[in-house]
């Protein structure tokens, strides 16, 4: 008979019998975070790519590399022509996290919650705040991407921005009104929304210089929230500047062979959300390592508590120069290589400029062997554990203040004091003057940069110098036209555009 | 020494119907001693009186006489009519050959074991019309690629494997000694009777059995050594520094040596190191030894063989690349009961052990990483350990501190070997116990139990090394493996033959039940104590970082199939023939209501030759028959449950802790990874074929022709899905594909005297097109990043209109040689490439709108070949015999890269000499850069692949007649030379490049490891 036919997988669940339980629930809305972790793990990470955007950084890497940092870096396609896909991977992880996240959200109807109103409504707050996050990511990088909010296999075009920006206000709204209220590390809840919302709301309004977010949300509805962040009392500025970034923090003991650390941690008072990572990553399929870490460590070389990498993002020297006088974010933000004395062979590196960043980037022990390494990661490429600290409570802070607080002074005096710096009055080009400071290679700048329009970014980020690459003096040139050509946007992977029969439309200036 | 009389014979030898037949052989039997008939048949012969005298001639059955102090002997030879009253294998029985209505093709055992070849498939290569059979690597014991009338599918194209009727995935286990013929059915009207499984053809093995009466011990063995056949040759440090130079004033550089610099390069710390030479190993060794008996009374027979087969690796040597295989074999079959019952048994056991290099794609190809090392890198530091690249590493070479000249090269030898010490093995157990039962005249019925067990074992060990920044591990590792498996399959055949005065009926019903279940568990560790590969157990590793300890365990994939068949063959005097089958199969592979696939067939023949108007052809035509088919095969050829979402819970960690390193606190997530096809359903070939066999000129020359349509649809196909869905495609039945194609094989069979010769050749050309593909923009298309680091797209698996696989890019037109011809390109008045530099490539701008895109990408080169062919060539005379064998492909296409074009300091060939360096330097090869500016994909990767193989010469003299002890019937000494020669314009190391990047994907050379050449000498002893 027909029996002996019959068969079933053993060893993994199948829909037919998920997302029936609380548990089921829980699994989701982990599969979540771990999809929104995954978005930075391949491809160029968001927080890497902005910075090498923005005037902070270089594209830097290898001598030997290819060009696809520099194609970012100077918004030219014809710098590696066959890089049409370095987005790729992003692109595609971006989508398989919305995906779970739409998966979990129709879901939540055949959900049985045993009466627990509380947690239904969390995880509809989690999952509405990763959904939004992953779309604000990808309307900055790419504008109109296709908005896909319940599971298909449709062809779905690109979408105008409004209606990307509608979803992600709607979502954020959702997750204000539902999520906790409760801090708990690496969970969102809804000042985490509140404070994303603030985000979005003056990204939007001055890219696309509006008035208020896609008539969702207005100024003052926008500084509510943020300052309603500021009133809850769950966050705070951490003392020391240097104590939220590891290396900045930490001094090596060389005959221990260890690390003396004030670092304040992970989940400290400041962090309002952050991707979180851990050693585990392998190349059996775990990815919560961070991946792109390793992107900025010092080229192929250690110098305790730095440690190596691939090179990637050189601080330009103009921003190392333009810190006040006594900023103690300077040395806690930037590593100068002359200045703290490393002994560093830059023939193998591109775009040197003497400087790198200080606050993401791996560790080493006074040997010069890996601290993930040292303590269970696989390798210093995957195994780095530094979370990527995607909001902190300086930023609310500044965004309310910009917003107009009445509180604005006190506000940017808070920041500023913990820098070690004189109050500066809170207008509004001091407070993103200050904001350059605060959040350098936090993947912040160049949104702020933009924000301002895309001539100001243009002309702020353009560039004509010297730099060395492999030791030789080189010129680097970044054209303000190719920023203005393109909007300041990314290129659509070309693959995706063929996948889709061009469906999808290039964005302008990448053809 | 008995001394017999010694008379004069004379006779006349004729054939059935008086005539005289010239030129018979005559010949005293253990003896040199004969002659042949004259033109009025008649001969004459001195010998002793109590001699056998041995009649023979090609076509008719050869006759022993014993002389019995005879004069005269007239003796009439009754026609062979040769191999049409042999039998061959069809599905589920056997047919007489002349009665055949498929289109199927034989080869026996004797062929395949003259080759010499570790692999049986590989000693079908050129033997087989329609076949196409491709190695996907020379590397010992690498699978060969078997396409039946051209690829149907982008899926997994190859054929279903039947051996003494018990199904199985792979046939490398068997000992070509031990192969009695394969039977290929080719067109679907026969291989519907396999129905589910059969649309890319099916393969049946058939091993020996023993013969009453008849007891034999044969030894067969040769011992051989291989050699490389062809290298590429790269650029030495002199050229390489040349090379540089010029790339990097190209890329607007300063040049990095001075003309003195290159001129002392020898005392410049650097070394002159050839890793092509340093990747081969010389005179490796090939050798297999055979010792089979068989026998039998009339109660049972028996035939059973014992063997070993070994091969070593030309690259990298028997350490990393080597193949040993140790095989048992026993058939044996008794009769009981006055034969009313037979109960029989076929067993073969292997244990195969088989260790190889990396073979696969750009990251996972230990040879290609030679191509891309400078020169200038040594293989050994100053301690003769390998050298570390890294810089600052303390190295000495040449007594003093090395410094690298490029960072990111590491030593391609010295990593093939780290990463490649492992101590895998293999065993399968293949065979079956039938019981036969004929009650009644005419009526049979066959149940058969048949197992296909195999396990794996496979253990490696990795040392903590460094060789370079990017190539080290920080941690020794240790990792077993261990899998196993059996299949059943349990098949149960009634046939009842019987006629109606001249209508001959058999008809066949059947059913068939499968079962594949297996299990593995694989462990991973680090930090071993102590360590080496001898020491590479689990027991031995000390790591507790849960990041560097991998457990797993899990079955595989379980597959049933249940399945009703039946078939009637009748014919009317052997002349009108018909066959009609048809199966029934459901899969577990398939939801429910999609469960049952239904597969039909018919085929007819008509013998020509037996009609009386045709009589008036009898001299010439022997016979001839005509045949033509039509029927449906199926394919299920996927992972099971495709149907069902999955939920994937492992690998979808987060942690939501907040300390540095927490190896186990991460919180499990889950997700659904794919999307489900409810509707997934069987794929399904269709096939007509009209064809004929023919024997001429008393069947000396004998002509198999065939015409064939294939349409296959609905392809199994995981769906090329857009990203914006989220998850993995779910496979999808869609596609279509047509093969056309003919085929002809023809062979002469002659003697002269005591010359016998054959001559056999065989042709098929196939034309492949993909009719139809279910995607948005109607193609698959094929994977980036497989040429060099960040390459694009170069071919697509499917598009409508298109070979499958066919290779996808711009069209170039030579070389600008000035900037004059930049500005000259033009389409309506646009420069069509602005930045162009002379030296760089001019791309065909195919729509003519001025801009180079995606839009001008067209046809650069089709994998798949227009003609296969082979031939054989052979004589014997007297106790010489003499082959030459041959196979070849035309009309395909090859991309070669063996450059990582990324990588600016990556080697070159020697190709690269004649680049072009100034006005009219060249017109093919462009300027060297820093870049791969001129190597976006187009057609200069494209080489035409079209070779033909001396694929193996045999001298061969048997000693027998000169030792003379009855005992010895055969003592057979010989050498042989395979892959002697290789006819072709393609540059690589070999031209038969079967390896592809993915299924629907082939001809793509990416630093093949080549086909040895290799030097054998052979003995044959029969007793």
């Amino acid at each position: 008979s027909d029996d002996f036919l019959d068969s079933k997988p053993v060893t993994t669940l199948t829909d037919a019998n998920f997302y029936q339980t609380l548990e089921d629930a829980e699994l989701a809305i982990v599969g979540c975070y771990d999809g929104v972790q995954a978005i930075n793990q391949e491809g160029v990470a968001f927080p890497v790519a902005s910075e090498v955007f923005s005037d902070n950084c270089f594209g830097g890497t290898g001598n030997n590399d290819g060009y696809g940092y520099q194609l970012l870096d100077e918004f030219d396609l014809q710098r590696s022509p066959s890089d049409q896909n370095l987005f790729e991977e992003n692109w595609i992880n971006y989508y398989e996290a919305i995906y779970r996240v739409n998966m979990l959200l129709t879901k939540m109807d055949q959900i049985d919650w045993e009466g627990d109103t509380a947690t239904m409504h969390s995880i509809e707050a989690e999952a509405r705040f990763l959904r939004a996050f992953c779309y604000f990511d990808m309307v900055r990088l790419w504008e109109k991407v296709p908005l896909v909010t319940v599971p298909t296999e449709e062809n779905v075009p690109q979408n105008e921005p409004d209606e990307i920006y509608a979803q992600i206000t709607n979502d954020l709204l959702i997750a204000i009104e539902k999520g906790k209220e409760t801090v708990e590390a690496g969970r969102v809840n809804k000042w985490a929304a509140k404070s994303l919302l603030g985000r979005v709301f003056l990204f939007y309004t001055g890219y696309y210089n509006k008035s208020d977010l896609v008539g969702l949300v207005s100024a003052s509805e926008a500084l509510a929230h943020l300052e309603d962040v500021i009133a809850s009392g769950n966050y705070g500025l951490v003392e020391e500047f240097k104590n939220l970034w590891p290396a900045a923090s930490a001094t090596p003991d060389p005959e221990n062979n260890t690390l003396i650390s004030t670092y304040a941690g992970k989940d400290n008072q400041e962090t309002i959300f952050a991707i979180k990572h851990n050693i585990t990553s392998n190349y059996d399929g775990d990815t919560d390592g961070n991946h792109w870490l390793v992107m900025l460590g010092l080229r192929e070389q250690a110098f305790s508590p730095y440690g190596r990498g691939w090179g990637a993002c050189p601080v330009d020297p103009n921003l190392y120069n333009a810190f006040e006088e006594g900023d103690e974010r300077k040395t806690a933000s930037i590593i100068a290589i002359d200045e703290e004395g490393l002994d560093f062979d830059n023939s193998g590196q591109r775009e040197y400029t003497g400087y790198a960043n200080k606050k993401y980037i791996p560790l080493a022990l006074p040997d010069g062997s890996d601290m993930a390494v040292q303590n269970g990661g696989f390798n210093f490429m995957i195994g780095q554990y530094q979370d990527y600290v995607c909001i902190r409570y300086a930023d609310v802070l500044l965004m309310a203040a910009e917003l107009g607080s009445p509180n604005a002074q006190d506000y940017m005096d808070q920041v500023r004091e913990r820098a070690g710096l004189d109050p500066k009055p809170a207008t509004k080009a001091n407070i993103l003057e200050e904001r350059r400071f605060e959040f350098a290679f936090e993947g912040i700048r160049y949104w702020d940069l933009l924000r301002q329009g895309v001539e100001t970014a243009a002309n702020t980020i353009a560039r004509s110098t010297t730099v060395l690459n492999g030791g030789v003096e080189a010129q680097k040139v970044i054209d303000p036209q190719n920023i203005i050509d393109t909007r300041g946007l990314q290129m659509i992977p070309q693959n995706q555009i063929s996948l889709s029969d061009n469906v999808l439309k290039q964005n302008d200036g990448w053809n | 020494l008995g001394l017999s009389a010694q008379i004069t014979v004379t006779g006349l030898v004729t054939d059935d119907s008086n005539e005289p037949i010239p030129g018979v052989s005559v010949l005293e039997k253990g003896t040199m001693n004969g002659t042949i008939t004259q033109t009025d048949g008649t001969f004459s012969l001195q010998v002793p009186e109590d001699a056998i005298l041995i009649f023979s001639f090609v076509g008719f059955v050869p006759q022993e006489i014993p002389v019995d102090n005879r004069s005269v002997i007239n003796v009439v030879l009754t026609e062979s009519i040769t191999g049409l009253d042999e039998v061959v294998v069809v599905g589920y029985g056997v047919q007489k050959k002349k009665l055949v209505t498929g289109a199927t093709l034989q080869v026996d055992g004797e062929n395949l074991q003259k080759r010499n070849t570790i692999s049986a498939l590989q000693a079908l290569q050129g033997q087989t019309a329609g076949v196409q059979i491709t190695s996907t690597s020379g590397q010992p014991g690498e699978e060969l690629k078997v396409i039946v009338r051209g690829l149907g599918t982008i899926g997994d194209a190859g054929p279903l494997y039947i051996v003494d009727g018990v199904q199985t995935s792979d046939i490398s286990y068997l000992n070509n000694a031990d192969i009695e013929s394969i039977d290929v059915l080719k067109d679907a009207a026969s291989a519907a009777i396999y129905g589910s499984q059969a649309a890319n053809g099916v393969v049946l093995i058939t091993t020996k059995s023993g013969q009453t009466g008849k007891t034999q011990i044969t030894f067969d063995s040769y011992y051989g050594i291989q050699n490389v056949a062809r290298k590429v040759d790269l650029l030495n440090a002199r050229e390489y520094a040349v090379i540089m130079n010029e790339a990097a004033i190209n890329s607007g550089k300063a040049p990095y040596f001075t003309a003195d610099d290159i001129d002392n390069l020898g005392n410049s710390g650097w070394a002159d190191t050839d890793w092509m030479d340093q990747m081969f190993y010389d005179n490796a060794v090939t050798q297999n030894y055979t010792l089979s008996f068989s026998g039998g009374n009339n109660a049972s027979t028996y035939s059973t063989s014992l063997s070993y087969t070994g091969q070593e690796g030309i690259v990298g040597g028997p350490d990393v690349s080597d193949y040993n295989r140790y095989s048992f074999r026993i058939n044996s079959e008794h009769k009981l009961f006055d034969g009313m019952i037979t109960l029989g048994q076929h067993l073969t056991f292997a244990y195969i052990e088989k260790n190889g290099i990396k073979v696969g794609n750009q990251y996972n190809n230990s040879l290609r990483s030679a191509f891309n090392t400078s020169p200038f890198l040594p293989v050994y530091n100053d301690n003769g350990e390998f050298l570390n690249n890294t810089k600052n590493a303390g190295e000495m070479y040449n007594g003093a501190e090395w410094v690298p000249w490029y960072e990111g090269e590491s030593n391609p030898y010295a990593s093939m070997i780290y990463n490649n010490m492992s101590d895998d093995n293999n065993q399968k157990l293949l065979g079956d116990i039938y019981l036969r039962v004929s009650p009644i005249e005419g009526l049979t019925f066959e149940t058969k139990y048949g197992l296909d067990y195999y396990t794996i074992e496979e253990r490696s060990f990795i040392p903590e090394y460094e060789l370079s920044v990017y190539d080290f591990r920080e941690h020794d590792q240790a990792s077993q493996r261990l899998e196993k498996g059996v299949a059943w399959t349990w098949t149960n055949i009634l046939t009842y033959d019987f006629d109606l005065n001249d209508h001959d009926f058999t008809v066949m019903a059947g059913m068939e039940a499968y079962q594949y279940k297996g299990t593995w568990m694989h462990t991973r560790n680090t930090d071993l104590l102590p360590t080496g590969l001898d020491y590479a157990y689990i027991d031995n590793t000390t790591n507790t970082d849960l990041a560097r300890l991998t457990f797993e365990g899990a079955p595989n994939d379980e597959s049933m199939l249940l399945s009703y068949f039946g078939r009637v063959s009748y014919n009317f005097g052997e002349k009108y023939l018909l066959n009609a089958t048809f199966r029934a199969d459901g899969s577990s592979r398939f939801a429910e209501n999609n469960r049952w696939g239904y597969f039909p067939s018919v085929s007819g023949g008509w013998v020509l030759s037996s009609e009386p108007f045709m009589e008036f052809t009898d001299d010439i035509i022997d016979f001839f028959k005509l045949r033509v088919s039509w029927g449906q095969v199926g394919n299920q050829n996927i992972d099971p449950w495709q149907y069902l979402a999955p939920v994937q819970v492992a690998n979808t960690n987060y942690y939501f802790g907040s300390d540095d390193f927490d190896a186990a606190g991460n919180t499990p997530g889950a997700y659904p990874s794919r999307l489900a096809n409810e509707d997934l359903k069987w794929e399904t070939s269709e096939q007509l074929n009209i064809g004929f066999d023919a024997r001429f000129m008393k069947s000396r020359l004998g002509v198999n022709f065939d015409l064939y349509q294939k349409d296959t649809k609905d392809w199994l196909l995981q769906a090329p899905i857009l990203a914006t869905a989220g998850a993995e495609g779910p496979f999808i039945n869609g596609g279509d594909v047509r093969n056309k194609g003919v085929e002809i094989a023809v062979s002469w069979n002659d003697q002269i005297g005591d010359f016998r010769y054959f001559i056999s050749a065989n042709y098929s050309y196939n034309d492949n097109e993909v009719t139809e593909v279910p995607t948005s923009d109607g193609i698959v298309h094929g994977l980036t990043n497989m040429l060099y680091d960040n390459s694009l797209e170069f071919y697509h698996r499917a598009e409508t209109g298109y070979p499958i696989g066919y290779f996808w890019g711009w069209q170039t037109d030579g070389i600008f040689q000035n900037e004059q011809e930049v500005l000259e390109h033009t389409s309506n008045g646009t420069v069509i490439q602005p930045d162009a530099m002379p030296g760089d490539l001019r791309y065909v701008d195919q729509n003519g709108d001025g801009i180079l895109n995606d839009q001008d990408k067209v046809m650069v080169g089709d994998p798949n070949p227009d003609a296969v062919f082979g031939f054989n060539v052979g004589f014997e005379y007297k106790n010489f015999d003499f082959t030459v064998a041959a196979n070849g492909v035309y009309g395909n296409q090859i991309v070669q890269s063996y450059r990582n074009h990324a990588n600016g300091f990556a080697n070159y060939t020697t190709e690269i000499l004649e680049r072009w360096h100034g006005e009219g330097t060249s017109n093919t090869i462009p300027r060297v850069t820093e870049t791969n500016i001129n190597y976006l994909f187009s057609d200069i990767f494209v080489k035409d692949g079209d070779f033909l193989r001396i694929s193996d010469i045999t001298l061969g003299y048997d000693f027998a007649d000169l030792i003379n002890k009855s005992f010895i019937s055969q003592l057979r000494l010989y050498g042989s030379v395979q892959n002697a020669f290789t006819f072709t314009k393609y540059n690589g190391m070999d031209p038969e490049v079967g390896y592809g990047v993915e299924d629907g994907s082939s001809g793509i050379d990416l630093g093949y490891y080549p086909r040895p050449r290799t030097f054998l000498l052979g003995l044959n002893v029969k007793f």
